[in-house]
């Protein structure tokens, strides 16, 4: 049985395919501004890893913030829905999860089972999101996979950055560096406020362990190990934190497809 | 009676000589460096504009959110009361104040009296300041004093369903690659800040006449929108950055 689950995002795009229980092959790229097109080469560039080809897959999930336009779906689920299956898959203890994306930030808890029970979500504001990550990256000039290591090589408390906006925030960071404030001082007072900002979300919905991160941030390592003080618990953060959603999403489209070919079976 | 208002804002400070009810003179500049160096030369340049010497000023007060940065005033006053102030001295019918400048907005409600009832400010968030604007101005490629103009030419209003700024520049980006029109997108622009300081101004309350004030009123398009979301019309002062500084004055008159 070869289904497949597809996260179209707001920065990026995944596919995951599943050779029966087993996650066979994924991929993770940069979306484009065609939605469509950036869930196919997601695709595509997985199947490569593999010697299944496209007609092969017998059912299809999308999922994400583009779902809604991939023509080679089967079905659209949520986000959220797919996050707490994909969470579950790698982390069967799993009952809280956080996922934290390109453009917006989730708290979602989920039973056993790996379903969704309750979430909070933020996706109204840049501040705490991975574009803001962007935005400082560039405005610093440093690359983004150096942010969470930078970020830790400082002594003491982190500094605090006053400003949520990340547009105030970032006229703030411009006059911390006028004033000669080393980056790393900088970078330690960003990941601290999204961790801050992380953290509210997170409480609000309820943190019940076992606690795991998933999305691009969870790759940052300086918000992860302040997220974890602030909130005085372990996080579980898979090998590939930005296919959990389209991990889940595969999932669905396995029990999908057992559903249909049982249903086919009846007389 | 020579009093003098100085208004330090986020991004410029604004001044005003007052000679008992005309004014004589106003400037406004950008704060470049120092804030203090910056209210010096806007202060000098009002002196020089209405030919009079800084001992002819009887008192000056200062304002703003940097109004403690000016040494060389005699007292300060909020922001909040310096407009209301003002736009009941330019306006007596006055009795809600939009006051929006580059990093935020207040909404103002006054008396016939002219004394502040009540306020809410927003600045915590970019998306109904003018800040953005500039940002739009400078992807759009067009002066930011040509935006408001240009907008009202729009005949298909883009929707941008995102509220912050920063979401808010991708899906201008998308929009430019999908080829809507200048005049378009900038009224989409202007109707999502107008959307944010109605909702503020919708929780203070609206009474009538409604003036707008700050650098944002400077821009036609956005006090269409705004007018047209709150149901009321809104005037606007001719100079409207100038009139926290020019309560600052009047302010200072009134002191003594």
């Amino acid at each position: 049985m070869i289904t497949c689950g597809i996260d179209v995002g707001s920065l990026s795009a995944e596919a995951a395919i599943f050779v029966d229980e087993n996650l066979e092959a994924y991929s993770l790229i940069r979306t484009g501004p065609d939605s469509a097109a950036t869930a196919l080469s997601a695709l595509k560039v997985a199947l490569e890893k593999t010697d299944i080809l496209q007609q092969d897959i017998e059912f299809t999930v999308a999922t994400g913030y583009g779902r809604v336009i991939v023509p080679f779906a089967d079905r659209n689920i949520t986000e959220i829905s797919c996050h707490a299956k994909g969470a579950h898959y790698f982390h069967p203890s799993t009952r809280t999860i956080l996922d934290m994306g390109g453009q917006d930030c989730k708290a979602i808890r989920c039973d056993e089972n790996g379903k969704a029970t309750n979430f909070i979500m933020n996706d109204k504001c840049a501040a705490g999101t991975g574009r803001a990550m962007e935005v400082m990256a560039s405005l610093l000039q440093i690359q983004l996979e150096e942010i969470g290591a930078r970020s830790l090589k400082i002594d003491g408390d982190p500094l605090k950055i006053s400003n949520t906006c990340v547009i105030f925030a970032k006229s703030e960071v411009l006059s911390l560096m006028r004033e000669g404030v080393p980056i790393n001082e900088i970078l330690a007072g960003l990941c601290d406020s999204v961790a801050e900002r992380v953290k509210t979300l997170v409480q609000r919905v309820g943190i019940e362990d076992d606690f795991v991160i998933s999305g691009g941030i969870s790759k940052n390592l300086g918000v992860v190990k302040r997220l974890e003080q602030k909130l005085d618990v372990c996080a579980h953060i898979p090998e590939e934190p930005q296919i959990v959603g389209a991990v889940g999403a595969a999932l669905f489209a396995r029990e999908l497809l057992e559903k249909q070919k049982s249903s086919e079976k009846r007389p | 009676m020579i009093t003098a208002g100085i208004d330090i804002g986020h991004q410029s400070v604004n001044a005003v000589i007052l000679e008992n009810d005309r004014i004589m003179s106003h400037a406004t500049r950008v704060i470049a460096g120092e804030v203090e160096a910056a209210a010096k030369t806007v202060f000098c340049g009002i002196l020089e504009r209405a030919g009079m010497k800084a001992a002819r000023i009887e008192r000056l007060f200062a304002t703003g959110v940097g109004r403690e940065k000016v040494t060389f005033a005699d007292g300060n006053r909020t922001e909040m009361l310096s407009h209301v102030r003002g736009s009941h001295w330019l306006f007596p019918a006055a009795r809600t104040v939009i006051d929006v400048g580059a990093e935020g907005s207040r909404i103002l409600r006054c008396d016939s009296e002219g004394n502040l009832t009540n306020f809410v400010m927003n600045d915590k968030c970019a998306s109904g300041a003018g800040v953005f604007l500039e940002t739009v101005a400078e992807m759009m490629q067009i002066p930011l004093s040509e935006m408001g103009p240009f907008s009202l030419d729009s005949s298909n209003r883009v929707v941008l369903t995102t509220t912050c700024a920063v979401f808010a520049e991708s899906e201008i980006v998308a929009e430019v690659h999908r080829g809507s029109a200048k005049a378009d997108i900038l009224a989409g622009v202007h109707e999502s800040i107008a959307a944010k300081i109605a909702a503020v101004t919708k929780r203070v309350g609206i009474e009538a006449e409604l003036i707008f004030t700050g650098g944002v009123a400077l821009n036609i398009g956005v006090v269409r929108a705004l007018e047209k979301q709150l149901e009321h019309d809104i005037r606007v002062p001719k100079n409207p950055e100038i009139v926290g500084a020019l309560g600052a004055a009047i302010l200072a008159k009134n002191s003594a």
